[in-house]
């Protein structure tokens, strides 16, 4: 079976693996072990304690905090409860005039902002940039994931969660 | 007919009775164990090895009987071996969007009893280019030939090439203009257009005679026959060597396990959930010549789709909330759809192993009767459905690309395709006979980026993973101009951690010729339809299109003055406006325009992918060399990335990573100051969403969704807290 260390991991994660390695891993059979390794490696990366039980983002996690399953930041920063769209909990710029577009886009023709604007998700805590919509104006803001997390660790991973003492 | 079919059955009622046989057992044609496979599994590989090659081989082959670059040079072609009933065995590389949507055209036939008139005879060959049968476009002509041995059907060979010139109301075969079906081009239904290995005499002339330029097709023909034949000849002595009872046996088991196999390998890199995406296109006609007044001259369309992975390791996708099918050219048939999804999957998950049609069939697209997904008119345009496909696609993978991430193979993830806009032409040609083409180096545009490295430069679209631009010289040989730029284009990649990969524009000059017809299609406008990930920005795709007529490009020349190569990064004047003298043209939408003359300039551009990650993190080093080799401006990496670079003795940038790190706490502590909670721009909104103050197409849009939709209206009410039919006015 394929395996990798979580060395390999890591860097495979933060994009430093060299490319000829990488591109091995691409094209060879996966790795069964992955999850938790990877886990593991993002659990090291951050700073806090809460076991991570799956990544959602570039930094973005559910993790087990204390009764309850949170959508976390990096930076420890908590959008509530994993079942929410943890969008509505963040901070938000919106582009939607051609001044504030043409900062991203500086030479290119721009969408109208009458047609179209962007939105841009950031952790209130740390600034980080976690997600960004395009959309017609009014469009409702899309919740990305609702991840079967009971399903996958029960019947993917065969290491049922704890269940859950409080509601969401 | 058929003199003996390889069951009792006929081919029909075996049709049916694998189609009932999969629904009992939920295993393809009853097949609920491998037996063949646990018998010998390296008898088992080594046969479906055998099979691509005969596929890979004849499509190699085909390709050099071509005399299209389209398929010469770009590669755009498929071939598939099928099972009696027409799903596919084994496959070759190319544009796989195809192998399922031959796979309709063959069920179709059997299925309209084709069995007795026209009859399934061997050496025949039939051939579609019907949506609404299988296939996604008019260019996309498929041609099929049954297998037979021992005097019975055992299989099917079929091969696909995408036409540079169908003879539609404008030229090439992405027809723009085309509003409904009539106006598409030269359509071939189901038909028997060959016999005795040979192609009808009546058919060729019927081609030569309704085509702007048939030596593309007509020798498509010939190449895809071939082909077929190849493959055809090949199964019939490997069943020589296996046995019959064999191949009919390990052909369906073949399928049961790419089936398996697609199942156990969304559960080996996915998560189960609901995953959620959108995009938009919007599309700009209003004023242009030849459009008829039958739908909105301009329109915008939202793309929301809804994936759900089950425990079971099915992939379910759904389009609810979507547009109607309209009276323009970017309907997609059902067969389409499923040609989408299929070249996605094969891409994303099916990169080794068995890939065939058992992949397909552990997966569920539900399409909103009457919108665009699934029109409920077959008098409908097909003829550029890539430009909603791709858009549609583009978020799927998106969707994949989250759960390959949550799940950890990051390696994997991919911000997705984007829309590469076509330029297709027609008229005098430089050899003063009339010609019709499409223009294929779109086949070559920037893909998103990965999560742990940048997208492609120029070497990316969705519909071809082997994507290829041809050789400058080739297609100058089939069109009257000349090139006088390739450029990338700097920043457009959608900006982030890693940025989507460059587009590039190309800038001709008119030559020999008094009469060239222009035309685009597939780009978005005023709406971006494509998107970033996890923080990335999604790519510049809302462009338009520049040229100058009667330009001084010769007197330029002549004198030995500096040309324009290429737009530049003015957005607000172009190198042509800078370097020529001339008739300035601007244009918004499809590039539909009196034609052409020598001496005209003209440029078209492709696009880029969408971002991944937060552009504070990118790498400086990396944008350093980004900047020297112009896939970024030096002030883009300033003012969007928050990287300073210096120069070195040598003019060369060079990441001053001091400033770099001081520039960037700026930029965050600015970004903090200006962001504000999102439940008080909710609240904001919700007055602006009240009034519906919105454009009139934007209204329009939401209007026909609620009104085809009850869900999307049901979301858009409970998320704005209001009624969404009598706020946007819906009966």
């Amino acid at each position: 079976m394929t395996s990798y260390s979580k060395e390999v991991i890591a860097d495979l994660v933060s994009g430093t693996l060299p490319w000829p390695q990488t591109r091995r891993i691409m094209s060879a059979y996966k790795d069964d072990d992955r999850f938790f390794k990877y886990v593991a490696v993002l659990q090291e990366r951050v700073g806090w304690k809460d076991p991570i039980l799956l990544p959602v983002g570039d930094h973005l996690f559910i993790c087990q905090s204390g009764d309850e399953r949170v959508t976390k930041c990096e930076c420890g920063h908590s959008f509530g409860d994993y079942r929410k769209n943890w969008k509505l909990k963040a901070a938000i710029i919106v582009r939607d005039t051609e001044e504030s577009l043409r900062e991203i886009y500086p030479n290119s023709d721009l969408p109208d902002p009458d047609w179209m604007e962007i939105r841009e998700f950031i952790c209130p805590q740390c600034g980080t940039l976690h997600e960004v919509e395009s959309a017609a104006p009014g469009y409702p803001i899309v919740h990305d994931f609702e991840p079967d997390l009971e399903g996958f660790y029960r019947d993917w991973l065969g290491r049922p969660l704890e269940p859950l003492n409080k509601g969401g | 007919m058929l003199d003996k079919p390889a069951s009792a059955l006929r081919i029909r009622e075996r049709l049916l009775e694998s189609e009932r046989l999969m629904e009992e057992t939920g295993c393809y044609d009853g097949i609920t164990e491998l037996k063949l496979r646990n018998q010998d599994p390296l008898k088992f590989e080594t046969l479906h090895t055998k099979l691509r090659a005969y596929c890979v081989s004849a499509r190699e082959m085909a390709r050099r009987i071509s005399a299209s670059p389209g398929v010469r040079e770009v590669g755009e072609m498929v071939v598939a071996i099928y099972t009696s009933e027409g799903d596919a065995i084994a496959l070759s590389n190319g544009i796989m969007v195809h192998v399922h949507t031959m796979s309709r055209f063959i069920k179709w036939m059997i299925r309209n009893g084709y069995e007795e008139n026209p009859q399934i005879r061997d050496g025949d060959i039939f051939a579609n280019n019907d949506a609404f049968i299988g296939t996604v476009q008019v260019p996309d002509v498929m041609d099929v030939v049954p297998i037979f041995h021992s005097g019975k059907l055992v299989g099917w060979a079929g091969a696909v090439c995408h036409e540079l010139e169908a003879g539609g109301i404008t030229p090439g075969g992405d027809v723009a203009l085309a509003q409904e079906r009539f106006t598409e081009g030269l359509f071939v239904c189901a038909e028997k257009v060959g016999e005795n290995n040979e192609l009808r005499r009546d058919y060729v002339i019927r081609c030569e005679r309704n085509l702007r330029m048939p030596i593309y097709w007509v020798l498509d023909e010939k190449a895809k026959v071939a082909s077929c034949i190849d493959m055809r000849e090949s199964v019939k002595a490997l069943i020589d060597e296996i046995g019959l009872d064999y191949w009919m046996q390990v052909s369906k088991e073949f399928i049961e396990e790419g089936r398996r196999a697609q199942l156990a390998r969304t559960r080996q890199l996915t998560v189960p959930g609901i995953y959620r995406g959108h995009t938009f296109y919007g599309h700009v006609t209003k004023g242009k010549p030849g459009y008829q007044p039958l739908g909105d001259p301009d329109w915008l369309y939202n793309i929301p789709i809804e994936m759900e992975i089950t425990t079971d390791g099915k992939i379910v996708m759904d389009f609810e909330g979507t547009q109607p099918w309209g009276y323009h050219s970017m309907n997609c048939t059902p067969a389409g759809m499923d040609g989408g999804m299929f070249v996605t999957l094969t891409q994303h998950m099916n990169f080794e192993g068995l890939v065939n049609d058992g992949a397909w069939m552990a997966t569920e697209l539900k399409l909103p009767h009457g919108t665009w997904t699934n029109p409920d008119n077959e008098m409908v345009a097909t003829a550029t459905s890539w430009a909603l496909l791709l858009p549609a696609y583009g978020v799927f993978q998106r969707l994949l690309s989250r759960s390959f991430i949550a799940r950890g193979f990051v390696e994997e993830a991919f911000v997705g395709q984007v829309n590469s806009p076509m330029i297709e032409m027609g008229g005098t040609s430089q050899y003063g006979t009339p010609f019709g083409m499409a223009h294929f180096e779109c086949a070559a545009a920037g893909s998103g980026a990965l999560a742990i490295k940048d997208g492609l430069d120029t070497a990316y679209v969705g519909w071809n993973p082997e994507s290829d631009m041809g050789n400058i010289e080739i297609w100058e040989q089939n069109m009257p101009m000349l090139y006088i730029g390739r450029s990338i284009v700097p920043n457009s990649g959608g900006a982030g951690k890693y940025r989507g990969g460059c587009s590039f524009l190309s800038t001709w000059l008119v030559s020999k010729t008094d009469h060239l017809r222009l035309v685009t299609s597939e780009h978005s406008s005023r709406v971006f339809d494509n998107g970033g990930l996890c923080g990335g920005y999604p790519a510049p795709t809302c462009q338009k299109h520049r040229a100058v007529r009667h330009s001084n490009i010769f007197e330029l020349a002549e004198n030995g003055a500096p040309l324009a190569h290429h737009t530049g990064t003015n957005p607000y004047r172009s190198e042509l406006e800078v370097r020529l003298e001339g008739e300035h043209v601007t244009m918004e939408g499809p590039y539909i325009t009196a034609p052409h003359k020598t001496g005209d300039v003209f440029t078209h551009s492709y696009n880029g992918g969408g971002g991944y990650g937060d552009v504070l993190e990118r790498d400086p080093v990396k944008t350093a060399w980004d900047v020297e080799n112009g896939f970024l401006t030096k002030e883009a990496a300033e003012g969007i990335f928050g990287i300073v670079l210096d120069e070195d003795e040598e003019g060369f940038p060079v990441a001053n990573l001091d400033a770099t790190k001081r520039h960037r706490a700026e930029m965050r502590a600015k970004r903090l100051a200006r962001a504000k909670p999102v439940s008080e721009w909710i609240a904001k909104e919700r007055e602006r969403v009240k009034t519906s103050d919105f454009a009139p197409e934007v209204k329009k849009m939401y209007a026909r969704a609620i009104k085809l939709s009850a869900r999307f209206a049901r979301d858009f009410s409970t998320f704005w807290d209001v009624d969404a039919k009598s706020t946007l006015g819906v009966e």
